[in-house]
């Protein structure tokens, strides 16, 4: 009997292993995010490296404030989050042109992701709303410059939350509501250069 | 004798009149004793905008919110009371519900401005602009669908979820009226400060979005640029922008209210 039992019970092991792997597999964060990426660039077996693309970053015009274009080459990342962040990182390094920049360079991004719905998540370090300089006019820079960055260069963002240290917040510093989902503002962007 | 009770009942009747006509003048003067409510930004340890200088936002805002309070007090028959009238913390819901608590008639934020520009100069006044964001959407619709006889229709357990999105959107009732504030206010600072008019704004402000009254926040100067810092520690440019604000507010109260 224990001798004919076994290979039954073999086949149970590996199917069970199977099981907890495909599980495994399909739980991880990666696979969550990866399906609406993956519509987005069907690049078989990811991206080929050192492929980049260009984006177009906003920085603040010292006349009016209007936020001025400039383009940057990033790293084609197969993930609209990871690309997401490239972009973010850009803006706290700031611009070539000595414009200023609406984020303050202590600023640390500690994650971005996206939902379904179009929504993108920004979790900053506090040092956004710490390293700020305050008022309402830098607030409203940052503000947008980190939303309309966003949805100008990636379709697929529509609103962007944006969180400190994980978390929602009130305001930044006391003005913009943040505790919802922000649309893009273009009138901010200057018309001319 | 005769003539003297006549005069007696005469001088009783016109006493009965005066106390009749002067009660319901004392009375008339009470209800109408509104309030007003001004909002100096920020406090404690959030100390808003900085000057090169060192000067802070908050104690600007204060000096500022402290001359209008005197002013209004002086020439309008109105009550005025401060979200803050020291150098204290203050939550932005906070300042709102002062405003609503004490059924203001207007609310007014004063503040200076800060910038990550060098050149930002000017003044502004704001009122407050609803995010058009999908879930806005979802509320004003639902708001809409539920206000005829609202409170009949709507079971006890959507009471406080509708208390909620009613505070939230307290201001959406009073845009109109804001806007024609900050007007009035943005031409009153025009005519007195000679400073750059960067006019009248609509933003997602959290402090106004609660306030169930005609309300504004006020950006006199930049505190970031040092010229205007300068002016923003001066007495008598503070003294300038409470008169600017004062002849705002006095203006829209002969628009809209008949006292």
């Amino acid at each position: 009997m224990t001798k004919s039992r076994t290979p039954v019970l073999i086949v149970l092991a590996v199917v069970l292993a199977a099981l907890i792997i495909i599980f495994i597999l399909g739980l991880s964060p990666e696979r969550i995010a990866k399906p609406a990426d993956a519509m987005e660039t069907p690049v078989a077996g990811g991206p080929a490296p050192n492929e980049t693309k260009t984006v177009t970053l906003f920085f603040l015009r010292e006349d009016d404030g209007l936020f001025l274009p400039e383009e940057r080459k990033i790293p084609v990342a197969g993930s609209i989050a990871r690309e997401a962040e490239s972009v973010l990182l850009e803006l706290i390094k700031g611009s070539t042109n000595g414009l200023p920049s609406a984020l303050p360079p202590e600023t640390k991004i500690l994650q971005v992701f996206l939902t379904k719905d179009g929504t993108a998540y920004a979790d900053f370090s506090k040092d956004l709303a710490a390293a700020h300089p305050s008022g309402a006019d830098a607030e409203t820079s940052t503000v947008y410059v980190i939303v309309d960055s966003l949805a100008y260069n990636f379709k697929t963002i529509k609103k962007v939350v944006i969180l400190i240290d994980g978390e929602e917040r009130e305001t930044l510093n006391g003005h913009i509501t943040l505790d919802r989902a922000l649309v893009p503002n273009y009138t901010l962007i200057a018309k001319t250069p | 004798m005769l003539n003297m009770k006549r005069i007696g009942k005469a001088a009783r009747a016109a006493l009965g009149v005066l106390l009749v006509v002067g009660f319901f003048t004392v009375a008339m003067v009470a209800a109408d004793q509104r309030t007003i409510v001004i909002d100096p930004g920020h406090g404690g340890l959030d100390v808003g905008a900085k000057g090169k200088f060192g000067s802070v936002e908050k104690d600007v805002d204060l000096a500022i919110s402290l001359k209008l309070k005197a002013l209004l007090e002086q020439n309008l028959s109105y009550r005025v009371v401060l979200t803050r009238d020291k150098d204290v913390d203050a939550s932005l819901e906070n300042r709102a519900a002062v405003a609503n608590n004490n059924d203001a008639a207007l609310f007014i934020s004063v503040h200076a401005n800060g910038s990550f520009r060098k050149k930002a100069r000017g003044s502004e006044t704001f009122f407050l602009s609803l995010n058009a964001t999908d879930e806005e959407s979802r509320r004003l619709a639902y708001l809409e669908n539920a206000s005829p006889d609202l409170e009949k229709r709507i079971v006890e357990d959507d009471k406080d979820l509708i208390k909620m999105i009613l505070w939230d959107m307290a201001q959406a009732a009073y845009i109109k009226q804001s806007g024609r504030l900050a007007e009035l206010i943005q031409q009153e600072l025009n005519a007195l400060l000679g400073t750059e008019n960067r006019g009248i704004k609509q933003a997602d402000f959290k402090v106004l979005r609660g306030v169930a009254c005609p309300a504004v926040l006020v950006e006199a100067a930049f505190i970031s640029n040092p010229e205007e810092e300068q002016s923003l520690i001066d007495e008598a440019f503070q003294a300038k922008v409470a008169e600017a604000i004062y002849r705002g507010v006095a203006a829209f109260l002969k628009l809209y209210r008949q006292d």
